[in-house]
């Protein structure tokens, strides 16, 4: 269960490696804002921690994301899910908030946002996938789960990765 | 815990940011650019960056920073001085094949640089012939419309048609004082050619040569009109 859960079961590649090394220390030097990354020794995960901007539904409040680097980093596109508090999943982290309740997150952390899946491209950073997601979250008019929330849900129970589902995106606005 | 205690900097001291342009770095896996190549739209890849991205993992053809519309063919090759080119295959990607970088696209020689007017007399001889030609065909073409209108009565016509050729070939050709600058000037408008600063008026060493050449030509162009 463990192993499906984790897609970075493959090491980086070096171009993965350097690439990456390559945007912590920019990430290091200019980090966007409401964003903040705690350096660890697994270039391959990275936890961000992000807070809501003022003024929107989400303002003050914390939520833990996980992005995941495939082996072909930046050619396939990092896999963010925001952390939620399933034991036995994500083990190593303390989960102190559930994903933010919005209409394009489910609850098991999967994250409905196209760049993630069919739209990445190789010059996108993970700045700009944080600052697409807070943007994402920003722009909500309200908060609700998904409408499909459950039945998703249900179809992941074995730890499937969000990038096994054929997403459609129905909001062209987010 | 919670804090920002940066608990590992193993990574932190490859800084690449102390390096202050990216400007030539590839917009894939941001290192300098390798075999560089640049799309219409101006972004800059290593080669092999670019060709995985298009035919492996992409589905679209399109740059990845801008989404313009890439085409292996309107790629444009940089290349600079220094290190000779190394072949992509062995370096960046083991286990897929890479083709060549596409060469760039060359031009025809540029023509040598058009040359003064002032110069030598050759060149001023060449510009006047330009411009007289220019100057005189529409005049043929009014003559040749003023001939087809009158067409009723030939003589007439031909009497009319003559009157008017003569008085003009006349002033080109033999007006002694005639400032020859200002009326070349006033004629290069009107073809609307090339458009280099021309002579100025009057007191050129070459006006006799000129003139005589125009006497030619206005005779030309009347036994032209006649026929």
């Amino acid at each position: 269960m463990t192993s499906s859960s984790s897609p970075s079961r493959k090491a980086l590649s070096k171009i993965a490696c350097n690439r990456l090394q390559k945007e912590l220390s920019e990430w290091q030097v200019n980090p966007p804002t409401g964003f903040k990354h705690k350096v660890t020794d697994n270039l391959q995960k990275w936890i961000i921690e992000v807070t809501g901007a003022p003024g929107t539904l989400y303002a003050n409040e914390t939520y833990k994301l996980q992005v995941d680097f495939p082996e072909h980093y930046p050619m396939e596109s990092p896999q963010a899910t925001f952390l939620i508090s399933f034991f036995g999943i994500y083990i190593f982290v303390i989960f102190v908030p559930p994903a933010p309740l919005h209409p394009h997150i489910y609850s098991n952390g999967h994250i409905c946002l196209d760049i993630l899946y069919d739209s990445w491209s190789p010059a996108m950073t993970v700045s700009s996938v944080c600052i697409s997601i807070l943007s994402m979250l920003s722009s909500s008019p309200e908060k609700q789960r998904p409408a499909d929330n459950d039945r998703y849900v249900k179809n992941c129970k074995n730890g499937r990765s969000p990038k096994e589902t054929r997403w459609w995106f129905h909001d062209d606005k987010a | 815990m919670e804090k920002g205690e940066s608990t590992s900097t193993s990574y932190s001291d490859t800084n690449g940011s102390n390096e202050p342009d990216h400007d030539f770095e590839c917009n894939i896996c941001f290192e300098l650019a390798q075999d560089p190549i640049v799309t219409l739209c101006g972004h800059l890849f290593c080669w092999p960056c670019l060709y995985r991205w298009l035919h492996h993992h992409s589905h679209s053809q399109e740059c990845p920073v801008c989404k313009a519309l890439v085409q292996d063919d309107k790629l444009v090759p940089l290349y600079g001085r220094g290190k000779n080119q190394t072949d992509p295959r062995t370096k960046r990607y083991p286990g897929m094949r890479i083709p060549n970088r596409p060469a760039g696209q060359r031009p025809e020689t540029a023509s040598p640089p058009p040359q003064q007017p002032q110069n030598d007399a050759a060149s001023n001889f060449f510009n006047y012939g330009i411009g007289l030609m220019g100057g005189f065909m529409p005049m043929a073409t009014t003559r040749i419309g003023n001939f087809s209108f009158g067409v009723g009565g030939l003589l007439p016509s031909l009497f009319n048609f003559q009157f008017h050729g003569f008085p003009d070939a006349a002033l080109y050709g033999t007006a002694p004082g005639y400032p020859f600058g200002g009326y070349h000037n006033g004629f290069r408008g009107v073809p609307g050619g090339n458009n280099e600063p021309t002579a100025p008026g009057g007191g050129h060493p070459s006006d006799a040569a000129l003139k005589n050449i125009l006497i030619v030509v206005g005779i030309c162009v009347f036994f032209f009109l006649l026929l």
